[in-house]
């Protein structure tokens, strides 16, 4: 017997036919007989019955010579030949003696393998079909089919690995929404419609969902498979998992998001200093203009003067300035858990004044979200803005009303502030709103500033800010953190 | 010795700074006779819309000088509503846009109106505007 076991397996695995020699007789394995077709019990395991019925008259001398060669010489060969099988046909083999083979065998007898020429093309399925696993494998890509006829789906291992499920489950097609993440059932169901009905192939990102409840992304791709009379009897496609590349790419996004807002705020930024600061100096330069024009010592002292109110409009407006450049450079890190009735107690206190004198009611309500992570001064700095904005502009024939509550939404938290003022006209005013020394009322109070900085604030840390008003009626902020 | 040949002026600009100043320029060129002030472009509207029904040739001034970023009202909706009224008043009405504003897109949208004779830019000088007054007159 071949003594290397490693390779007796590996030679019994892939079926390959051989003679082993002993000094008079010889053992054919069964998968020699095999191969050509016979039962064991058909054959005479004789070298004459060999040449005179099986072997191909033309080669049988060669055949001779070699074995004769090999048993008493110890002369390895390697040759071509055919053998007819039990139907009558030519099978081709190679005939290897041991050291042509390319592993080292270390028997004590002597072999001839009869390796088949079929083997050859076997050989390359394998390999083709190890290229394929390994393809699939290595690009998390899985196959799968759906037969409508049988009404069943198939899946490669592949895909029920992607989808966490064991290799011996079976895939069910009536359920088939189960590997849907649930707000993406839809889209599976539109796209295999789709295809099943009109053939409408697709190819497209879809969240999945594992047999562990993992949710993922994956690309689907499928399409219709027809049958000679032009039916769709089919769908074939792949799974690939691109959860790494969707999360990366959406992190991307974020990143892209964040920095096109960083620099429209910069933009902004820029602007807002090439405007307001250019309004100073250029008054600073029509005065200078003046003083060097006019005649009378008093004429230029008293335009010296109104030098100290440039200087100090100036001052103000740098000192805003500031006020958006700290926002600027705030970052997420500086948030802390922010109570709001902390926040509010706070701010209540700081305009204490104008809420007594403007007998104004604020109503609270913070019981659906009483905390939340943000920058303490920038919550204080918001809800100070929006209440005392509300006073500010109250209707002149009633005392105001606030109200001031928080509520989730789409998993996201919000804090709207509603007063009963004197609005705003947004068709007319609703884009400037939130620009910095913009101010739409007759107020001795406004600024233009408020509103401007609460909107940086928010944005400034991924939050949104949104007005309703209705001129006589009211103004409604919410704030989406 | 300069004679002022302009006898109405109207300046609206919410910087009283720049208000100022320019008034004290007009005074001490003597440019015009009589200046008419308004902080914002809706109280300006408001003036010309009131004069278009009982027509007074001499409240209309010659020289409009307009700034563009204003609360309230601003230059653009007021250039809106005065170009329609504009003919309707029964005089020659030379408007400059005044403004610090150096953006090309509010220079070559005012510089595009009719109603708008030029776009200064701020600081005017005081050369520029006396030569604006004489042009004027």
């Amino acid at each position: 017997m071949i003594k290397n076991t490693l390779f007796k397996n590996v030679i019994n695995d892939i079926d390959i036919g051989y003679w082993e020699l002993y000094d008079n007789t010889s053992n054919w394995s069964a998968a020699f007989i095999k191969k050509l077709g016979y039962n064991p019990d058909d054959v005479e395991i004789k070298l004459d019955y060999f040449l005179n019925d099986l072997i191909h008259p033309d080669q049988r001398d060669a055949f001779r010579d070699n074995f004769f060669n090999l048993v008493r010489h110890y002369l390895d060969f390697k040759q071509e030949i055919s053998i007819k099988c039990k139907n009558g046909e030519y099978k081709e083999f190679i005939c290897i003696t041991n050291d042509n083979l390319p592993v080292n065998v270390h028997g004590d007898s002597k072999v001839i393998f009869f390796n088949e020429k079929k083997y050859i093309t076997n050989k390359k399925v394998k390999k083709d079909n190890f290229y394929y696993q390994e393809s699939a494998e290595m690009t998390s890509t899985g196959s799968w089919y759906v037969d409508f006829k049988k009404q069943k789906s198939y899946w490669d291992d592949q895909t029920k690995k992607i989808l966490e499920y064991p290799e011996d489950y079976t895939p069910s097609l009536k359920d088939s929404s189960q590997y849907y993440a649930e707000d993406h059932q839809q889209l599976a169901a539109d796209c295999f419609f789709k295809c099943a009905m009109a053939g409408n192939p697709f190819d497209t990102e879809i969240k999945m969902l594992t047999s562990k409840g993992r949710e993922f992304w994956a690309k689907a791709i499928g399409k219709a498979v027809y049958n000679d009379d032009n039916e769709i009897i089919g769908i074939r496609g792949v799974f690939q998992d691109i959860d790494e590349e969707k999360s990366k790419a959406i992190t991307l996004q974020k990143t892209s998001d964040i920095i096109a807002s960083q620099n429209s705020r910069l933009f902004n930024f820029a602007h807002i200093v090439s405007h307001n600061l250019r309004s100073h100096s250029s008054n600073l330069s029509l005065i200078t203009q003046l003083i060097d024009d006019v005649n009378s010592i008093e004429e230029k002292l008293e335009l010296i003067t109104s030098i100290k109110d440039i200087s100090e409009s100036l001052n103000s407006t740098i000192s805003h300035l500031n006020e958006v450049v700290t926002i600027q450079t705030q970052t997420d890190q500086n948030r802390v858990e922010v109570c709001l009735e902390m926040t509010m107690a706070t701010v209540k206190k700081s305009i204490s004044r104008i809420i007594r004198e403007s007998n104004a009611t604020i109503n609270v309500d913070f019981s659906q979200v009483k905390c939340l992570p943000y920058i303490p001064a920038y919550m204080e700095s918001i809800v100070l803005n929006l209440l005392t904005n509300a006073i500010k502009y109250k209707h002149p024939e009633r005392d105001p009303v606030i109200s001031i509550k928080t509520y989730i939404k789409d998993k996201k938290t919000y804090l709207e502030v509603s007063d009963n003022g004197i609005g705003i006209d947004m068709d007319k005013f609703g884009k400037k709103l939130f620009g910095m020394y913009k101010t739409f009322h007759y107020n001795k109070d406004a600024v233009g500033i408020g509103l401007f900085i609460t909107k940086n604030q928010i944005e400034s840390l991924g939050g949104q800010i949104f007005v309703e008003s209705e001129v006589n009626k009211g103004t409604t902020f919410k704030i989406q953190f | 010795m300069k004679t002022s040949t302009v006898e109405l002026a109207c300046i609206i600009d919410d910087d009283s700074v720049y208000v100022n100043l320019v008034k004290k320029i007009i005074e001490t060129k003597k440019l015009c006779e009589n200046l008419l002030v308004f902080s914002d472009g809706k109280q300006s509207i408001e003036y010309f819309e009131a004069i278009l029904q009982n027509l007074e040739a001499e409240q209309i001034p010659e020289i409009i000088f307009l700034d563009l970023n204003m609360p309230v009202m601003d230059g653009w909706e007021f250039l809106e509503r005065f170009t329609k009224i504009k003919n309707k008043l029964d005089k020659a009405i030379t408007l400059y846009v005044v403004s610090s504003s150096i953006n090309p897109l509010d220079i070559n949208r005012a510089k595009s109106l009719s109603s708008v004779e030029d776009y200064l830019i701020k600081p005017v000088n005081i050369s520029e505007l006396e030569s604006i007054f004489t042009k004027t007159a």
